[in-house]
């Protein structure tokens, strides 16, 4: 285990939305645009960095069979407290951001980690996890709503792409848009993957 | 039996902690969160009731609660501009509250969105900005029209509902002509 691994192995090995299949509910929400996607990635990049630190530095003193409530509490409140000192000292970065800051709760990302990382590494790696978790969860989210925000509307962040004389595609933009993107991509990489596996088993 | 008090010993002390940090978190951020709401609060009726900043801008109360605000040009309450409310109507996903103002004669002034929760991309559209422009295009259709009667295109009204979020537009205009019915009701009683 070498932490360069770890965390680049969110970016593709084990990248959160493509890999994993975890957290896809804020992505089919919250990719409606660019703009958007990125706030939803930074917001979950930090809740995710911190839960991960906190849930390994008291993983010891967790019993297994109550894990689950504790890990909750812990993510709820590192949610609320982002939302609440955001609302107070960052006025402009809480009204683009608030509305996602409360679905990062549900987002099954960060249980999923602390679940199956940050409760059984130490302080170091459960960081470097969340990290690179959280940064794949970022660069896939803006993937995802850069096809549907140019498709879907004719511009990427909020840039006009096409020129005036483009019919924007409103499917890609509502919630049907999403499941096709996703599902394309996710179809995309299973065939990537399993020709570059092919490759690599025939030795 | 032991494991289940240690569990709701350990459980108990989680929630004492995680409350706690939040109760400070909120002790802590409430006074600027409050403010802050205050003044945007105060920047929105100013926006409404344009040519009010150099006057004054009364509340009206009814069972301790503001009902509306007057706005005058000027501060010893001549030169009535018209009314200012806040509606309220519930979206597809939140309870969307809008600030208008209204003339005497009951046509809309501005109107400005102040709090909503709905859709990103779609019912979010509408305090979009468009490039080179300094107000939401969507909240700007309002301006000049009789605000009891106000009505999205697909009921037959004036009103451009926004793509994918017919919900969302009706709501606000819903709302506006209600609370405009209500108020207008008010200050009829109380010029005769």
């Amino acid at each position: 285990m070498s932490p360069g691994k770890e965390l680049i192995k969110g970016f593709y090995t084990e990248n959160p939305v493509f890999r994993l299949m975890l957290g896809l509910c804020p992505v089919l929400a919250t990719s409606t645009s660019v703009n958007n996607g990125i706030g939803m990635g930074a917001a979950t990049l930090f809740v995710l960095v911190c839960s991960n630190v906190v849930i390994s530095l008291i993983r010891k003193a967790i019993p297994a069979k109550i894990r689950i409530p504790i890990f909750i509490m812990i993510i709820a409140t590192f949610v609320t407290i982002v939302d609440l000192v955001m609302a107070g000292f960052f006025p402009e970065l809480h009204e683009s951001l608030g509305i996602f800051i409360s679905l990062i709760v549900v987002n099954c990302i960060i249980l999923g980690r602390a679940e199956a990382y940050a409760s059984k590494n130490n302080v170091f790696y459960a960081f470097i996890d969340g990290l690179g978790m959280g940064l794949g969860f970022t660069l896939s989210m803006i993937l995802i709503s850069s096809i549907r925000e140019i498709l879907g509307n004719g511009t990427w962040l909020g840039l006009e792409v096409f020129g005036s004389g483009y019919n924007p595609v409103l499917l890609m933009i509502l919630s049907p848009g999403a499941f096709f993107t996703i599902g394309l991509l996710m179809s995309f990489l299973s065939w990537f993957e399993g020709r570059r596996s092919s490759c690599v088993t025939n030795f | 039996m032991k494991d289940v008090m240690r569990f709701a010993f350990i459980l108990t002390l989680t929630a004492a902690v995680t409350s706690g940090s939040l109760a400070y978190v909120n002790s802590v951020t409430r006074p600027r969160i409050t403010a802050r709401q205050n003044a945007e609060m105060k920047e929105a009726l100013h926006y409404v009731l344009q040519g009010s900043e150099k006057g004054i801008i009364e509340s009206v109360f009814q069972n301790g609660e503001i009902v509306f605000y007057k706005g005058y040009q000027k501060p010893d309450k001549r030169d009535l501009i018209g009314y200012a409310f806040v509606a309220s109507g519930q979206g597809y996903s939140s309870e969307i509250q809008t600030m208008v103002g209204v003339n005497p004669q009951g046509k809309i002034l501005r109107v400005r969105i102040l709090f909503q929760q709905e859709t990103p991309g779609l019912g979010t559209r509408c305090e979009e900005i468009r490039k080179n422009e300094s107000v939401p295009w969507w909240q700007r259709q309002f301006q000049g029209t009789d605000a009891q009667s106000i009505k999205v295109d697909k009921d037959g009204g004036a009103i451009e509902s926004i793509t994918g979020a017919t919900i969302t537009s009706r709501a606000i205009t819903e709302s506006i002509a209600l609370k405009t019915k209500i108020v207008l009701q008010k200050t009829d009683q109380k010029d005769n």
